[in-house]
């Protein structure tokens, strides 16, 4: 197995709403290997962008990390984000060891600064000294890298179109080769055409060793599939099971896995063999869970267990699922 | 005879004081639906889809051709309101925003007290209330967790089952169902769709099905539309478009579609 | 590059230009109508008002109603009365003044423009830095000490009138405690003259006035940035510069620079009401400028003066309006190159 690059430990992180906690994250331990491509998959809700955030440290009011740690491995040391002030983590992590390809990255560009003054300002935060003339030679290059224009950084944002854009973000945001890097729905805002070169750059980010490893987080399974190889499955602030994809797809194991595969229509035969399914009722609000398994009052699998005891995730045949059926 | 034709329709939209802009929306579209038939209309945004429901709708006069529906042209044969009474009861929407349909003042109730006043029925009678328990009933919604209850009360997948429950109501030979489920999570969506299928089957209603979603229209239709820069590219049936596309626009597009039971090369 | 760059740019400016053009013909228009709108002559009302005056000379009387009549046009048609109005005004000429008889109005605006110039644009600007500075370190330090106490202070010196700070001010700085003159642009009995002493003098007087606006006017530059700033705070570019190590201070600037472009629009917005303000304020301060001249002509009903003011002052305004535009088309670049997707 290949060393890890970033590791989540029992981390809690709730948003403090008027005395009252919302548990967007509970109990959650993900590690992320090199050269892996995860799949962080759930519904609005589920608490994915949470999650995100976690990853990063980046805990702003009112969210808040109540328990937990957040390791990232680099060059054979162990650095507990969690530890780190926001200062330090700017100053040394953000950027430069971990990225983002954030979810709107129509607007992810300072608006009024052209893309080659917003990268100077980057770069001046982690270097003390910068050669301009150096740096956009290396920025056009990987501008040309995930296949835009190398002229795209002296234009401004709105000069550009989505496709364009977003590409320019996956640019800026991988600039520094970082180890690891978040990708927060990056196709959801595209047209469908726009989406395939997107999720075939990200792709390439990997290939070319550009980053370690990748958290893809999404709520569209098909799209994931396109590109990771471990699957997390989240639903009201858990993981429900983590798998590789191709068993997931193959035997979901959690009845919210398999309500959620089984919802998602591709226009393919098996689509039309299998039938359209759908989960009855709402997520619950994570402010008052309920007891014992969270996905217990919406599921037909129910066992009387189900809604006493919390279900830990266990291994089945090497795969993972926090559920009393196995 | 179908339920709906229409015939070479056009929309053309004008913009600009001294400098007249003309932007064709809708460019020679036609098509007819059958009864009991759901036939989806496939674009991006901007394709000219929307403006297609709208016509039809009798909110958008087109520029030129003709829409009719059960034989009668919509916008040449509806006179009185009676006439326009009976072609609402015909012809149902359900759009994508399930919440904007919706007056935030008055309990949801109200959603299908218009649609028994379309039928000329009180609805403060025992009769209309039975008659809305059992429309309630059927697109799986408790009646007693729904009625008197406010917008904000609701989740997105409730409402939108409401606005369909409308349709148990009217029974409308047509509904213009305009991306219905874009708004909802994944896991409900199958849900609603499932609603659609139950209204075709018991009722034999007619749905024409606007949407962006290739996966959805492929499950869905009897009959899919190609929709592209205003004009309908290609047609056919679900299979047939899937497995051999012929326009560059609709190969371009399936191939861009992430597959759930494959993986891309 | 260049030409693609200008054309937008050029586009813009123009329209806005002619904008400018066709808003200060009707505003022509309106100072045309409304002493005409007064029910009954207006000449013979002014001509009454000269007598009650007391200044009963009939040859003078003859000579004063003999140049209005002209001026006014009353005997021709309205049509022949407008487009002389309009035609005169565009050439400077707005008429002779009744109570400075036989004074042109413009000779009587042209020495008191200055004076009114020099106390608004500093204090318009002043008050629009400090405000909008303000604002925005309340608003990126929401929540905090600086942030209530700068919105609570902002709240309640946006709530008082201009004159009631001005005569606030005038009671307590000037005439309680004496340390600063209360009234006029200078000492009384001294000579406008360019020496160092009249200037000290005049920078002495100055004080009072600028503050009075000046305070009145931060309050609601501050409070607005701080929401735009709290706004810009969640924004999509703020957290993707966050994430990649852009260092505190430099999200703050993009976050200001983009919070305070809505603001030069506010500017241009408030200039009418500021000119009012400002007016109003050398009235209460004795002050020899517009706002003065401008009250005399008022109460005295000198109708070619007040219409001579305000031609005027609804021109500057509507020029320095113009000149906030161009401003803004430089500072954003979305106007400047003209917002597309893609090219």
């Amino acid at each position: 197995m290949n060393r890890p690059v970033l590791q989540i430990e029992n981390a809690r992180a709730y948003y403090i709403v008027e005395n009252n906690y919302v548990r967007a994250i509970d109990d959650i331990s993900i590690v992320i290997r090199e050269g892996e491509v995860v799949g962080i998959v759930g519904e609005s809700g589920s608490g994915k962008t949470t999650l995100s955030n976690v990853m990063l440290m980046n805990i702003k009011r009112p969210l808040s990390l109540i328990d937990g740690k957040v390791k990232l491995y680099s060059n054979g040391n162990v650095i507990e984000l969690n530890k780190l002030s926001r200062e330090e983590l700017q100053k040394n992590i953000w950027g430069k060891e971990t990225s983002i390809i954030p979810q709107s990255a129509m607007n992810a560009l300072m608006p009024t600064k052209k893309i080659k003054d917003s990268i100077l300002d980057v770069m001046k935060t982690h270097f003390e000294e910068i050669h301009e003339k150096e740096i956009i030679e290396k920025v056009q290059a990987r501008f040309e890298e995930v296949g835009i224009s190398k002229d795209v950084i002296f234009r401004y944002p709105f000069e550009l179109s989505g496709g364009m854009k977003q590409r320019a973000v996956i640019a800026i945001a991988t600039l520094l080769n970082p180890r690891f890097l978040i990708a927060d729905e990056p196709t959801s805002a595209l047209d469908v055409s726009t989406q395939k070169m997107v999720l075939k750059t990200i792709q390439d980010l990997r290939e070319k060793e550009i980053v370690k490893s990748i958290a893809f987080i999404t709520h569209d399974i098909a799209t994931v599939r396109q590109i990771a190889e471990t699957l997390v499955v989240m639903y009201a602030g858990k993981i429900v099971e983590i798998s590789s994809i191709e068993d997931i797809i193959k035997e979901p194991l959690h009845p919210y896995t398999r309500g959620l595969l089984f919802s998602v229509v591709t226009p393919e035969p098996e689509v039309k063999k299998r039938g359209i399914y759908y989960i009855p009722g709402t997520p619950p609000n994570l402010m008052y869970p309920p007891p014992g398994c969270r996905f217990h009052p919406r599921c037909e699998y129910k066992l009387d267990i189900c809604d006493k005891e919390e279900p830990k995730l266990k291994d089945v045949n090497g795969r993972k699922v926090a559920c009393f059926l196995y | 005879m179908p339920i709906l034709t229409v015939n070479n329709l056009t929309k053309i939209y004008e913009s600009g004081m001294i400098i007249r802009r003309y932007i064709e929306a809708v460019k020679n579209v036609s098509f007819s639906i059958e009864e009991g038939e759901i036939v989806s209309l496939v674009g991006e945004s901007g394709s000219g889809k929307t403006t297609t429901a709208n016509i039809i709708l009798r909110f958008l006069k087109p520029t030129s051709g003709e829409v009719l529906v059960d034989g009668k042209d919509i916008w040449k044969d509806i006179n009185t309101f009676e006439d326009l009474k009976e072609y609402r009861r015909k012809v149902h929407a359900v759009f994508q925003d399930p919440f904007s349909s919706y007056n935030s003042f008055y309990p949801v109730d109200r959603v299908l007290y218009q649609a028994l006043e379309l039928l000329d029925k009180n609805p403060r009678t025992q009769e209309s209330k039975s008659l809305m328990e059992d429309a309630l009933i059927r697109v799986g919604l408790e009646p007693k967790h729904i009625l008197g209850k406010y917008p904000h009360q609701l989740s997105g997948g409730e409402k939108q089952r409401l606005m369909i429950a409308r349709c148990w109501l009217i029974k409308p030979k047509l509904i213009i169902a305009d991306e219905p489920v874009s708004m909802i999570d994944a896991s409900t969506r199958g849900g609603i769709i499932k609603l659609f299928e139950k209204l075709k089957e018991e009722e034999n209603t007619s749905i024409l099905f606007i949407t962006h979603d290739m996966g959805l229209a492929y499950y869905i239709s009897d009959k899919i539309l190609i929709m592209y820069l205003g004009e309908i590219v290609e047609q056919g049936t679900p299979d047939e478009i899937i497995s051999s596309p012929r326009h560059e626009y609709t190969k371009n597009l399936i191939g861009s579609i992430p597959t759930l039971y494959r993986k891309w090369e | 590059m260049k030409s693609y760059a200008l054309k937008p740019f050029l586009k813009y400016i123009s329209r806005k230009f002619i904008f400018l053009l066709v808003t200060y013909f009707i505003a022509i228009t309106i100072v045309f109508i409304l002493p005409r709108a007064i029910p009954g002559n207006p000449l013979s009302t002014l001509l009454r008002q000269i007598f009650q005056q007391g200044q009963a000379n009939p040859e003078l009387i003859r000579s004063v109603h003999k140049t209005l009549m002209e001026e006014f046009g009353l005997g021709k048609p309205w049509y022949e009365q407008y487009i002389d109005f309009v035609t005169r005004a565009f050439r400077g000429d707005f008429g002779t003044s009744i109570s400075s008889y036989p004074k042109k109005t413009l000779e009587l605006i042209i020495p008191v423009m200055p004076w009114t110039l020099m106390l608004l644009i500093p204090s318009i600007i002043t008050a629009w830095i400090i405000g909008n500075t303000l604002g925005a370190i309340a608003g990126y330090k929401r929540g905090s000490f600086t942030d209530r106490f700068t919105l609570n202070f902002s709240l309640i010196v946006s709530q008082i009138p201009y004159y009631w700070l001005g005569m606030l001010l005038i009671f307590t700085l000037s005439v309680k405690l004496h340390i600063f003159p209360g009234q006029g642009g200078y000492s009384q009995g001294t000579i406008p003259t360019f020496t160092l002493k009249f200037i000290l003098d005049m920078l002495y007087h100055y004080i009072l006035p600028f503050l009075s606006i000046v305070i009145s006017a931060l309050g609601g530059w501050a409070i607005g940035t701080r929401v735009l700033v709290i706004y810009e705070l969640d924004a999509d570019y703020v957290n993707f510069g966050e994430l990649l190590g852009l260092k505190e201070k430099t999200v703050f600037r993009y976050i200001f620079r983009n919070s305070i472009l809505p603001q030069v629009t506010g500017l241009a917005l408030s200039l009418g009401g500021a000119l009012g303000g400002a007016l109003i304020t050398e009235i209460i301060f004795n002050y020899p400028g517009t706002g003065y001249l401008l009250f005399r002509a008022l109460s005295t009903l000198d109708y070619p003066l007040i219409q001579g003011i305000f031609i005027i002052l609804i021109g500057s305004i509507y020029l320095a309006n113009f000149f906030v535009d161009f401003l803004y088309a430089l500072i954003d670049p979305r106007i400047r190159l003209g917002q597309s997707e893609g090219s």
